[in-house]
């Protein structure tokens, strides 16, 4: 009877069950994976990443897994599994593996380096038409507008006691931008990438909300039944593009180069967006590099990253007031973004003739396409007629080279 | 409040930078355009194919039968 109740004894051990008795706030990370991946599978915000990032979340904190990203401390040091410690950096991949599990391989080999967001850029720019941009290139200076967001942010978490890293990876969720987020907080503060991603994901996913808020606050009836067309009429484009084709090959190798001499810590993002936009834009000749950048190596990469980032949000890690914060400043941040790019387009529209629509201001963040068809929704509310969507492209492409942008100004100061 | 400094220098930089290089690629791809559109214009599109029959004694017939043989067509326009 004894040895039946040491056997009994030594399952109880081996299962989870006994560290979760001890620790409920593993219960509350599971009531946070599983409100996450609600969200993603039936109210089908972002599916395709944030059931990677909730499931991440989840297999992180089972004890005992071994599944959950060990952060290395400021002088690089992780505290191993017999309590010894030693240096992330000088531990070679396979004992990184060994002795922390396959996660952590994971996310030391792929998200650590910065290796991820690059590629997912590269997949986003094979999948980005800059046509709508190029016709209405006026427009595109809205997506820098839209940037102020990132960097008010920046001051109010400063002043809430964030360190300048950490207050640069929260701003930069205002950017709208998950693999401009994911990559500058790697890069700054990789102790908060859980949080961060979450709070960038989530608000990307709930911008068919924020922006409709923000645009009913500071939008009169008369500004959104501004027609775009009409003012097309009434002013029309002198710069006529006769060759779309050309324009469309040789305006990626321009960009890069452009941003290459100014910002070189961008060039890993809009270098990669460029890159996959160029395959795209070629055509026949470098078909299959487009059919892998959109497809097979987008989705392979979406998946790890998914799966690491969710994997940061260990208990210890995610249930503290710093991730509060980020929440709270987050949407801050976001609703700031747009609020701003609104604003300087009514500024514009003081001394313009040709007037603007407000809501081509409102998608200077990035989150394309999805801001822009929110725009085109709610100007077809106030006129049937009024489709903006084209419009409003043009300063959401922009807005995606403009937090790129952002990114590297805080990398090259924060870093 | 050093820090405090340093944010709103870095707002200062960062949204003077995003200006300038949005602005950048705004006028560099104006001359871009204007460029290609001297040196390169497109090609002449291809001319419109032949009809695959010649449509116009059916269109006769059909307005002749509907306008009591008083109608005519005057120019075939392909749209």
């Amino acid at each position: 009877m004894e040895g039946f109740n040491d056997i009994l004894s030594r399952l109880y051990e081996m299962t989870a069950i006994s560290t979760l008795a001890d620790t409920p706030a593993f219960l509350l990370m599971y009531l946070i994976a599983f409100g996450l991946l609600y969200l993603g599978i039936v109210k089908k915000y972002e599916p395709l990443l944030l059931v990677p990032i909730a499931f991440g979340v989840l297999i992180a904190n089972f004890p005992g897994g071994d599944m959950g990203v060990v952060q290395a401390d400021s002088a690089g040091f992780v505290t191993l599994s017999d309590g010894s410690r030693e240096v992330i950096w000088d531990m070679p991949l396979h004992k990184i593996a060994h002795e922390l599990g396959i996660m952590n391989y994971l996310y030391y080999a792929l998200i650590k380096t910065g290796l991820l967001p690059p590629i997912i850029f590269m997949g986003v720019g094979a999948l980005t038409d800059f046509g709508p941009m190029l016709r209405n290139l006026k427009l595109a200076i809205f997506g820098a507008a839209a940037q102020f967001g990132i960097f008010a942010v920046l001051i109010c978490s400063l002043l809430l006691g964030f360190t300048p890293q950490e207050a640069g990876s929260l701003g930069i969720i205002g950017g709208a931008d998950g693999p401009t987020a994911i990559f500058t907080t790697i890069k700054l503060a990789p102790h908060l990438l859980g949080p961060i991603a979450i709070a960038a994901y989530s608000y990307m996913a709930l911008v068919p909300v924020i922006i409709p808020l923000v645009v009913k606050l500071i939008c009169s009836r008369k500004e959104l039944m501004i027609n775009m067309k009409e003012q097309d009429k009434l002013y029309p484009e002198k710069l006529e593009i006769k060759n779309m084709r050309a324009v469309k090959i040789i305006f990626p190798i321009a960009v890069t180069t452009i941003v290459a001499i100014f910002v070189p810590t961008a060039v890993p993002l809009i270098g990669m967006l460029m890159f996959g936009n160029l395959v795209k834009e070629i055509g026949a000749d470098t078909h299959r590099l487009f059919e892998v950048a959109s497809n097979g190596l987008m989705n392979a990469a979406t998946i790890f990253l998914g799966l690491c980032v969710g994997a940061t949000m260990t208990a210890s890690a995610f249930l503290n007031l710093q991730t509060l914060g980020i929440v709270v400043g987050g949407f801050l941040a976001f609703a700031l973004s747009i609020a701003s790019g609104i604003l300087m387009v009514k500024v514009w529209n003081l001394f313009a003739r040709k007037k603007i629509n407000p809501l081509v201001g409102a998608t200077g963040l990035s989150a394309v396409p999805m801001a822009s068809r929110v725009c085109n929704g709610i100007s077809t509310k106030y006129d049937p007629k009024n489709h903006v969507l084209n419009y409003c492209m043009a300063s959401n492409i922009a807005g995606v080279i403009g937090s790129a942008v952002a990114a590297g100004v805080l990398i090259s100061f924060l870093g | 409040m050093e820090n405090l400094g340093l944010g709103f220098l870095l707002m200062g930089v960062g949204m003077l930078t995003v200006f300038c290089i949005l602005l950048i690629v705004i006028y560099g791809s104006r001359l871009m355009i204007g460029l290609i559109n001297k040196i390169a214009p497109e090609a002449p599109a291809p001319a419109p194919r032949q009809a695959a029959f010649n449509a116009a004694p059916v269109l006769e017939a059909a307005v002749a039968q509907l306008t009591g043989g008083k109608g005519r067509i005057v120019k075939i326009t392909e749209l």
